[in-house]
């Protein structure tokens, strides 16, 4: 699924992406030749622009993680193809995946389970110098280390450098571990829940920092989160995945005033917003139960045993709803979404 | 900056440790056994103990199974404790052109029991002949010994009045005592300084009643040939009691043997230890890290060697080489490796799931620089504990090789003291200050290092996993 | 015993209740002298930033703050009586899950994995009341059904219920000896928002149902809105401002210049922003509270009187306290 966003160039393009973890087998079914897989991605297609912030937004499950590791090359793809700056990336050889690490970096969601806690924020800046630039000189290395701690605003840096990381708030963790993924100068940065463990009050400032060196260095943002107020702010292009599939993909504002999704439509009323008014009234929230487990896949489109909208085409085994564009930066994966 | 880190840890640690009343026992423990080491050299009273602890000869002027000195304080009859007499009354004259030397020992027995053996040594050259007489504090007086004797190369004259002045002694009891009595006596088993050190009167052969007081000895070198030397005499009374932890049947100061043992117990425990928990726990954080199929072999080769029985093997393997105690090591490392495998697998595996791990592989990382400079740094409080239990370990290990018969034979350890002593049946004569001593420092030294593991292990643990 | 006398709408009145820490590095006053009552019937949000003693208040209630802090004053008021100085074993007997009970932050790790549900809850049931087997079978039953679980679910274990049915499992639990008040600890933070919406409703349902009163303890401002009629902010174990669901979400705004801040920084998913709010700075350590107001290093509108001297808490309006020099003028 394409949108012609401008006359930018794809930095990033995902193609039927498939990961599949298979389960361990019983003994019955190690007789029959059987394989059961949780399928965490199945199937998934979307470009990533140079320079946008895209956001993959979804419910714990359903495999923006997944997604996220896959783009990393953490995780080998089970298939479909991957395609980073015009070059197929789908399976690499040792060297060149040295060489794509530099070009694609991550922001986990726990700034300070990432960092070793015996490492200083200097020698965790200075790993992935240590990586790949193993002749750089050592005054070299510290200018870098400083230059990148300055761009995230950690400042004075000659006083962080010599941290620990528990010796910082969670905000300037967080900030240390978006100078490390900096500092090799990448293409892009996979960001899996960045903010999600830091307190209320200084979340949007990681956010603007975030954007700002976004702006500055010309980077692309691959934004996975949960949350679908910051994903509003943050993106430039949103994706809702569900079950390990992507059921509704476009402009940000367009997907959230304007849901077509029955999923993305029920998130979206699910959502607590702090107005008056709203306590001692039960909500309504239209789709009943929970996320189904990535092994038992409900066949036809996988939302309709929650979907208040379901019919019978909905339900026929092997047909699922592919992504639909429906003009206006928007697209949506429902057999029905013009009816409801 | 990084030393003051290090000292903050430090300072930390010891803080910490403090608290733990078992470790700072360990610790007082271990200090002990090294200042023992440090001044080995000032505490032993038989500097070369170390390389002639086999040697006979090295030990011949001592008694033999003698209890230690102290426990006179403990019994009613007080035993002759060993002394070596060294400054004697020297004389020289010369009587129709032999030469004569004069040697007067004046001997104050003070004692209920009588010294195991007297004798006088000497040095020099040539076939002197030996007069020895014996003046008691009564008046009597006694030629115990009128002998020649030949020097030889080794320069060395020595003369033991147990040995040689048997029927002298018989002689001297039958003036007092019934013929029927000193008729029946087997020479070969009077111990003459028995008969020397009693009362003369009758009966004295059976109840033998010490006589107390000044005792003069002589002995008279005439030098038959012109160039026969004798010099430095001196008389060694060997008591029936001797040093700090007493005699082995084989004479030798038990003492020496256990301060001489130390060096090898802690080279032994810290060597096996530190070589195996390194092994042990790379292997175990490499098996976790690998994970899937070879940690699948990594794990089934750590199970043969789990299961094969560490003891059997040394014994043939000590049996079919000439067992030193380097090869022991060695022989150890390769079966106590095993021991911390299965801890560190586990805990490779939590800390193998960190996100920095993930991390650091994201960043391309490789796996070398993973395991050693991400995984091991973490793990080693858990193996300077497990260490500090292995010690040991490894320390039993080899007392009981050497148990058998199997250790190392240029060194003393106290394994090779225990296993002497049971071949001697130490245990059935009674020669309870050669089993005690040994058996006892092992367990302390094992104690100390269990006592120092526990209380790092109960330090660094709960960090560890409240990270 | 002497009962305590409470207003008749309040059940529960906690007074200058002082939680502190002795850690190895100083005294860290968690809660420092805090006072606040909860009516019957209603819903009591506590919300501030990590580390500012809203879960320390909350096991306070209960009188089971975390080794080591302890109760270093004050008084916790049920029906009529002071539990602080009662002894932990009377406490466990007749006051907690009887009189007050708790849901726990992340409770869905908080049931034992090799346990089936019955054996779970039957624990706290038999250790409370004289009550037969069947008796407490169907009052676990009857619970469940009010949370929305069937009775088979009894038969199963924690594994093998959903996220948000594990969270049901709890909140049955923690209604079952029928207490007063329940103290709820981010009950919906782990959770799915879908999942999120279906539990918060369920809890509305049950106070209409049961005339619970409930202490919603949540970081999240946007919860609160939905859930409690009454707003405690707390900041660095001080209370910054009381006021009810209108008072602090409605077109006025919140009075104290942190909830303001903290209610901007919340991110409104049906408002287009340029610019997200936020508060430079990073919450006071404990160990050294700041001078004065406890906020005032990063208020926007502190003034020299401030720094000096510590705000009371004083009611500007019916139902409306706040801490603040500025503002309480």
């Amino acid at each position: 699924m394409n949108y012609e966003n401008g006359k930018k160039e794809n930095i990033y393009e995902i193609k039927n992406l498939q990961k599949w973890f298979p389960v361990r087998r019983t003994m019955k079914e190690y007789l029959n030749k059987e394989q059961r897989y949780i399928k965490a991605v199945d199937g998934i297609t979307f470009n990533i622009k140079r320079g946008e912030i895209f956001g993959l937004v979804g419910e714990s499950g359903c495999g923006k993680t997944t997604t996220g590791k896959l783009l990393m090359k953490l995780l080998e793809p089970t298939g479909g193809e991957l395609v980073f700056n015009g070059k197929e990336v789908t399976h690499l050889n040792h060297s060149s995946l040295e060489d794509y690490r530099t070009k694609v970096q991550m922001i986990f969601q726990d700034p300070y389970a990432s960092m070793n806690p015996r490492f200083k924020i200097r020698d965790v800046l200075e790993e992935p110098l240590l990586i790949h630039m193993k002749n750089e000189e050592r005054i070299k290395r510290t200018e870098r280390i400083k230059k990148a701690l300055a761009e995230v605003r950690l400042q004075p840096p000659e006083e962080f450098m010599e941290r620990f990381p528990h010796m910082l708030s969670g905000g300037q963790r967080q900030r240390a571990a978006t100078a490390r993924s900096l500092i090799l100068n990448p293409d892009m940065i996979v960001a899996d829940e960045p903010v999600s463990m830091i307190d209320l009050s200084t979340r949007a400032e990681i956010l603007h920092m975030m954007k700002s060196v976004q702006r500055d260095l010309g980077l692309t943002y691959l934004y996975i989160t949960h949350d679908l107020s910051t994903a509003r702010y943050f993106t430039d292009t949103i994706a809702v995945m569900y079950l390990g599939r992507i059921v509704e993909m476009g402009d940000p504002d367009e997907v959230i005033d304007n849901p077509l999704h029955p999923y993305t439509k029920a998130l979206i009323t699910a959502v607590c917003e702090p107005v008056a008014g709203k306590v001692n009234r039960i909500k309504e929230v239209p789709i009943k139960g929970e996320v189904p487990s990535a092994m038992r896949i409900p066949s036809g489109c996988r939302f309709h045993p929650r979907c208040p909208y379901a019919e019978e085409k909905c339900m026929i085994p092997g047909i699922q709803p592919e992504l639909e564009d429906t003009g206006r930066r928007h697209s949506v994966a429902c057999f029905r979404f013009k009816e409801i | 900056m990084k030393i003051i880190d290090l000292k903050n840890a430090l300072s930390d640690f010891w803080k910490e440790f403090r608290k733990v009343k078992s470790g700072i026992f360990g610790l007082f423990l271990f200090a002990l056994f090294l200042i023992l080491i440090i001044f080995e050299p000032a505490l032993l009273q038989f500097p070369e103990a170390n390389n002639r602890w086999r040697d006979i000869s090295y030990w011949e002027n001592n008694p033999k199974s003698a209890p230690p000195e102290w426990t006179n304080f403990f019994s009613s009859k007080k035993s002759s404790t060993s002394s070596v007499l060294e400054s004697p009354e020297e004389k020289d004259s010369n009587m129709g052109g032999l030469r004569m030397k004069e040697y007067t020992f004046i001997y104050n027995y003070d004692f209920d029991l009588p010294p195991q053996d007297i004798i006088f040594m000497a040095e020099g050259n040539g076939d002197p002949m030996v007069l020895l007489s014996f003046t008691r504090p009564d008046g009597e007086s006694i030629d115990l010994i009128q002998k020649n004797y030949t020097l030889g190369d080794a320069g060395r004259l020595r003369i033991s009045t147990e040995k040689d002045s048997k029927l002298e002694a018989i002689d001297f009891a039958s003036g007092y005592e019934e013929y029927s009595v000193t008729d029946k006596l087997d020479p070969s088993l009077v111990n003459p300084n028995e008969i020397l050190f009693s009362k003369a009167e009758k009966g004295m052969i059976k109840s033998k009643i010490p006589l107390k007081g000044e005792y003069i000895l002589k002995a008279t070198v005439i030098m038959q040939n012109e160039n026969d030397i004798v010099k430095n005499g001196k008389l060694i009374i060997t008591g029936r009691v001797f040093g700090v932890l007493g005699t082995d049947s084989y004479k030798r100061d038990l003492w020496t043997g256990v301060l001489a043992g130390i060096k090898w117990a802690l080279l032994i425990g810290i060597l096996t230890a530190i070589i195996s928990v390194s092994l042990g726990v790379v292997y175990g954080v490499i098996s976790a890290y690998l994970g899937g199929f070879w940690d699948t072999v990594m794990m089934r080769i750590f199970e043969i060697f789990v299961s094969v029985p560490l003891l059997p093997v040394l014994i043939v393997m000590s049996a079919v080489f000439k067992p030193s105690i380097w090869t022991l090591i060695l022989m150890m490392c390769i079966f106590f490796w095993v021991g911390p495998v299965r801890t560190v697998r586990s805990m490779a595996m939590q800390i193998r799931e960190e996100t920095y791990i993930e991390a650091s592989r994201a960043l391309g990382a490789s796996h070398a620089r993973i395991i050693f400079k991400h995984m091991i740094p973490l793990l080693i409080p858990y193996s300077f504990a497990s260490m500090a239990i292995y010690i040991p370990g490894a320390i039993v290990y080899e007392a009981t090789v050497s148990l058998l018969g199997l250790g190392d034979a240029n060194i003393v350890t106290w394994g090779q003291i225990l296993s002497d002593a049971l071949n001697s049946g130490a245990v059935l004569n009674g020669i309870w200050w050669w089993v005690v001593p040994p058996g006892l420092s092992i367990a302390l030294m094992g104690m100390a290092f269990a006592f120092i593991g526990f209380a790092m292990d109960k330090i660094l643990h709960p960090k560890l996993r409240t990270r | 015993m002497d009962k305590i006398k409470m207003d008749e709408k309040n059940v529960l009145e906690v007074k200058n209740l002082k939680l502190y820490y002795n850690t190895s590095m100083g005294q860290v006053k968690a809660v420092d002298d805090i006072s606040f009552f909860l009516r019957k019937g209603e819903t009591l949000g506590l919300v501030g930033e990590s580390g500012c003693g809203k879960t320390t208040t909350g096991t306070a209630l209960l009188n089971m703050p975390t080794p080591p802090g302890y109760i270093a004053g004050g008084q916790i008021i049920i029906d009529g009586e002071d539990i602080v100085p009662i002894p932990e074993k009377e406490i466990r007997k007749r006051i907690r899950w009887e009189k007050i009970s708790m849901i726990f932050q992340g409770a869905m790790n908080c049931l034992t994995p090799v346990y089936t549900i019955e054996k779970i809850m039957m624990e706290t049931l038999r250790e409370h009341r004289d009550m037969t087997k069947d008796e407490a079978y169907d009052r676990m039953v009857k619970y469940l059904n009010l949370v929305g679980l069937p009775e088979h679910i009894l038969k199963k274990y924690p594994h093998e219920l959903s996220g948000g049915m594990k969270q049901r499992v709890v909140i049955a639990t923690g209604l079952f000896l029928e207490p007063k008040v329940i103290v709820c600890d981010e009950p919906t933070t782990a959770l799915d928002v879908v999942v999120q919406a279906q539990i918060i409703n369920l809890l509305k349902d049950l106070k209409e149902k049961l005339d619970l009163s409930f202490i919603f303890i949540t970081h999240d401002l946007a919860t609160e809105a939905e859930v409690s009629d009454r707003i405690q902010v707390m900041y660095a174990g001080k209370i910054a401002e009381i006021g009810t669901n209108l008072q602090v979400y409605g077109p006025q705004g919140p009075a104290h210049p942190y909830t303001r801040r903290l209610l901007s920084a919340t991110p409104k998913l049906h408002e287009k922003v340029e610019e997200l709010a936020f508060i430079p700075g990073t919450p006071p350590d404990l160990l050294e509270p700041p001078t004065g107001c406890r906020f005032h290093l990063r208020c926007d509108v502190s003034m020299p009187q401030c720094r000096l001297e510590e705000p009371p808490l004083v009611e500007i309006e019916p139902d409306h306290y706040i801490s603040c020099w500025r503002c309480s003028r």
